[in-house]
């Protein structure tokens, strides 16, 4: 198996009240390592949950889910949390950042956890700052900072774990066109250059263009799987 | 490791005020609340602690100071027939009914006579061998400088005592007690105010013993056996604890101490709960995005907790300073209060037991942090 995530067969249904909702059906997939790939389609498609699946946020009914060869169905909360941990970072819609913290302490915090002393997490974060283009920007909060570069921040914390996978919900969708072009160009400069399993959601279509491989998911399941040969980003 | 907690502590203030400012008002109220109990049922021991002496020599079964009857004057002579007894001392205490101007109506006073010599054992602490020597004019008696405006009366003013006239010779401090308005006077004049009711007896013998005497053995020695007992002996510690236990427990107002502490700890934790709960609330999608990066349950629930720890620290320092200013204002009022290290000590553990019962509540709002949520 030499693709860094695997569906195999998944399927998964959510019930409201009476009504239940098959949100994926049967779907199957292979994502390699070293490209950025694009799961698009509209919304309720399932696309979100495929996402949650892989990452092992969210168990399936059916079928398995791998990740850097692992079968998450297999690992129990606490050693999902350290897969986690260790091996994925997101980026999401909302920024998600404590409004607190400064750029530079919200790339840090989450290498904290990994057991990194301050020093090397320091290091590391302003590495990742510079590299998404925040590195004149590391002392502002939140409120300082422009939704882009809110997201890029997002993307830093992310990055600066060193994940295999990197995983991102609509990080576009919040953002204008310029800002998202910077956003998803970085996503595709990890995938490239740190040889990083990406894996983007989205129904922006702005982003198409920008991807290795892009899934086309309807109802749950995929419906067209094709490569884009867009070049690398600049 | 970024100090999470701290930085959005000190960065949202204002959302975490309201539980700090809960837990320092439960601080205070329940120091406040101690330091007036145990001032208050102290007080009921304050003419024994504030005394020398030993031993006391009283009514068999007497509760508490104010509750004396007359004893027997061989109760004086087997004391004194102890070789390890230096002196003894009578303390007279009456009941009174005190007349003064005609707006102030009867006022229950409590009369103790004492011994004016300058080197007497009773109110060894609280009066000077000055204020002692005052009371040596025939009928003149000192008040504690508080109950001057409840009798209506200033020094050198007059009033009558159970029939006698009385003049207020001196004023005193720390001569409160519990029960109605306490009246120093010298033994002669306390005989006088008596109507001879007593026979000449007095309540109360004061023990002083000779230096390096066993005060526990010298009570087992006078301590009458038998039925027929005409009055019981306790060393001085003895003796004024039990004032404090009777008006604690005895009069039901321990309960209501216990329970008031009950309901100020329920209702800060409260009121520190949801404020916690709501700043958990406030950053649950930030929590539920560490959460998704692989930071566990275990490490959020720390912050959390370090959080009502801060807010817990940070109202017990605002408590302990208003306590201190109220304990101040009510010292300078003559209000009696007292706070001593094992009841700060309790009440500080009670309020940081207020602001880490209520992290532990607002953990839970933690369960939400679920990333699934930041995917929709």
């Amino acid at each position: 198996m030499n693709a860094a995530l695997v569906a195999d067969a998944l399927s998964k249904s959510f019930t409201t009240g009476a009504v239940r909702t098959d949100v994926l059906r049967d779907l199957s997939i292979e994502i390699a390592a070293g490209e950025l790939t694009l799961v698009s389609g509209p919304s309720g498609c399932g696309k979100s949950t495929l996402l949650a699946i892989l990452s092992g946020l969210l168990r399936p009914d059916g079928g398995r889910a791998f990740a850097l060869g692992q079968d998450l169905a297999r690992l129990r909360p606490a050693e999902l949390e350290r897969f986690r941990l260790h091996h994925t970072g997101f980026v999401f819609q909302g920024f998600n950042l404590f409004p607190a913290l400064s750029a530079l302490e919200q790339v840090m915090l989450p290498l904290g956890y990994l057991g990194l002393d301050d020093a090397i997490a320091r290091r590391r974060a302003a590495d990742a700052l510079a590299e998404v283009g925040l590195g004149s920007r590391l002392q502002l909060k939140p409120a300082e900072l422009s939704g882009g570069e809110k997201q890029r921040v997002a993307i830093a914390r992310a990055l600066a774990k060193e994940p295999q996978l990197l995983f991102a919900d609509e990080p576009t969708s919040a953002l204008d066109a310029a800002n998202g072009q910077i956003v998803i160009d970085t996503l595709h400069r990890i995938a490239r250059t740190h040889g990083a399993t990406v894996l983007c959601v989205s129904h922006d279509p702005r982003l198409v263009g920008h991807a290795d491989r892009v899934l086309a998911m309807e109802d749950g399941r995929i419906l067209a799987d094709r490569r884009t040969g867009a070049p690398m980003p600049a | 490791m970024v100090p999470l907690a701290r930085k959005t502590l000190v960065h949202e203030w204002r959302r975490f005020l309201p539980s700090a400012l809960a837990v320092a008002f439960s601080g205070l109220l329940l120091l406040v609340q101690a330091a007036l109990v145990f001032g208050i049922f102290n007080s009921s021991a304050v003419y024994i602690r504030k005394s020398g002496g030993e031993l006391w020599l009283g009514y068999p079964g007497t509760q508490s100071i104010e509750l004396g009857r007359p004893i027997p004057q061989q109760a004086e002579i087997a004391a004194l027939m102890d070789p390890a007894v230096g002196r003894v001392e009578p303390f007279n205490w009456i009941d009174g009914d005190w007349r003064g101007p005609a707006d102030k109506g009867g006022v229950s006073v409590f009369v103790s006579g004492i011994d004016t010599r300058a080197d007497a054992l009773m109110f060894a602490d609280a009066l000077t061998p000055a204020q002692r020597a005052l009371l040596d004019e025939p009928d003149g008696v000192i008040v504690d400088r508080a109950d001057l405006a409840k009798l209506g009366l200033s020094v050198g003013g007059q009033a009558v005592i159970n029939g006698h006239r009385v003049r207020i010779v001196g004023v005193g401090s720390g001569l409160r007690a519990l029960g109605g308005v306490n009246i120093v006077t010298s033994l002669a004049t306390s005989r006088r105010l008596d109507n001879g009711d007593s026979g000449g007896r007095v309540a109360y013998y004061v023990v002083k013993l000779h230096d390096g005497a066993d005060a526990a053995a010298a009570r087992k020695r006078l301590q009458p056996q038998g039925q027929a007992r005409t009055f019981e002996v306790w060393t001085r510690d003895a003796f004024a604890r039990r004032a404090v236990t009777y008006w604690m427990f005895e009069t039901g107002a321990g309960l209501g101490v216990v329970l008031l502490a009950i309901v100020v700890f329920v209702v800060g934790a409260l009121i520190t709960s949801q404020t916690l709960m709501g700043a958990v609330a406030g950053s649950i999608r930030e929590y539920a995005t560490l959460h998704a990066l692989g930071v566990g349950f275990a490490q959020l629930r720390h912050v959390v907790l370090k959080q009502a720890a801060w807010v817990g620290a940070f109202g017990l320092v605002v408590g302990g300073v208003a306590t201190a200013l109220v304990v101040l204002l009510a010292h300078r009022r003559d209000v009696p209060v007292q706070l001593d290290l094992v009841t700060i000590a309790v009440c500080a553990t009670l309020v940081m037991g207020i602001a880490l019962l209520s992290g532990l509540a607002a953990v839970r709002a933690l369960r939400h942090a679920d990333p699934a949520l930041l995917l929709r």
